[in-house]
């Protein structure tokens, strides 16, 4: 017998304390994207390749391409705006493996105004609802950088656990770094969401 | 670990379209057969026709459908086909069809075997939840077959057919992943 919530009542999943999921136009989400690019220490944080510029025009044919052309049952994407301004702050994509119920995340909050103050936080949350209420998924799984201790940080908050460590497998600034892989199962979360101990 | 795709009588195979298209053709002129595989009106077809819409069906390399062709096991004819759809993956739901085309193999357990061995493969591999399926009323032999595999009755669509000059029901049958865990321990 699988856990149950021992409360629930049908929520708006895509709306949370602080942020919402939205679908942006293209064309906009892509001018956010190609300004946040600019700033490199977010591309540091969010990704592991080179730093690159590219227009907004490459952006928003990358999006048309992922997001745009049909559904695809493995692969949502979100954009995330500040509840209280409607500011598009960011993005959030899901990854389902279908066969094995096994959610892989991404995000990136790409306005520095917006960090630190729990808005990643709570778009983590509404992932994670909305992984196990709507897609099934068995468990949920990220990666992060050693020299993302904020990330860690807000992973932790919202029930994420280390699982484990690729030691050393990127260099930055000169330096070799760890990966960091964490993840949640299903009855953990409902544990968290029925407020019992850990 | 066995071999999922081998049963007692049958084997499941890759779907040939030039193979397949031409087995199909011939089945195709069985109204009997062709009667119990569909509901609409039964036409006729080229092989050329058939082997397009065959070619077109597996151009979808997705998780959502795995279709085979099924083979005797004693001298690997091609007697059917047989095919699981994912309708819902947070479900984890498929659809199953099942059609012997070869009437030489009817009523001997050949569907029963290709049955079986697609709800092993439905639930080990793909990890489904239920798989699902529908059968006309008037193909006793066709559910008799569908219980034996482990199907329930989940219900029916009454007098939704109409074939012959008079009316007759569609029926619902489903297995749940615990039910067929229960059966095959």
């Amino acid at each position: 017998m699988q856990a149950r919530l021992l409360e629930y009542e049908m929520k708006d999943l895509f709306r949370g304390e602080l942020v919402r999921f939205t679908a942006e136009e293209p064309e906009f989400r892509a001018r956010q994207e190609a300004r946040w690019a600019r700033d490199t220490e977010f591309h540091r944080l969010a990704d592991s390749d080179p730093a690159q510029l590219y227009s907004d025009k490459k952006i928003k044919e990358w999006i048309e391409k992922n997001f745009e052309d049909g559904f695809k049952p493995g692969r949502y994407s979100f954009s995330i705006r500040a509840l209280e301004d409607d500011k598009l702050i960011g993005f959030l994509g899901l990854w389902l493996n279908l066969i094995h119920s096994e959610v892989w995340v991404g995000i990136g909050i790409g306005e520095r105004d917006y960090w630190g103050k729990g808005y990643g936080t709570d778009a983590m949350k509404l992932c994670l609802r909305y992984s196990f209420m709507d897609l099934g998924a068995q468990r949920v799984s990220l990666g992060v950088h050693a020299y993302n201790p904020r990330a860690f940080r807000a992973y932790e908050k919202a029930g994420f656990r280390l699982e484990g460590r690729t030691r050393q497998d990127i260099m930055r600034e000169g330096k070799r770094t760890d990966s960091l892989w964490m993840g949640i199962l299903r009855e953990e979360w409902i544990q968290m969401q029925n407020g019992e101990q850990r | 670990m066995n071999d999922v795709l081998s049963g007692a009588l049958v084997r499941l195979s890759a779907v040939d379209p030039d193979e397949f298209s031409k087995a199909f053709t011939g089945w195709r002129r069985d109204s009997e057969f062709m009667r119990l595989m569909d509901a609409g009106p039964i036409r006729l077809g080229s092989q050329k026709d058939s082997q397009k819409s065959i070619e077109k069906e597996l151009e979808d390399e997705d998780l959502n459908q795995h279709w085979f062709t099924i083979r005797t096991l004693a001298d690997d004819k091609l007697l059917g086909e047989i095919g699981l759809f994912v309708v819902s993956w947070p479900g984890r739901d498929a659809f199953v069809g099942l059609g012997i085309g070869d009437r030489d193999f009817w009523g001997r357990g050949y569907g029963t075997d290709a049955m079986k061995l697609i709800l092993r493969y439905g639930f080990m591999e793909v990890n489904l939840s239920r798989v699902t399926l529908t059968v006309f009323e008037y193909n006793p032999r066709a559910i008799r077959s569908y219980e034996k595999s482990g199907f329930s009755h989940e219900g029916r669509l009454r007098r939704y057919l109409n074939k012959d000059g008079r009316r007759w029901d569609l029926l619902f049958m489903g297995i749940l992943r615990d039910e067929w865990l229960e059966q095959n321990r």
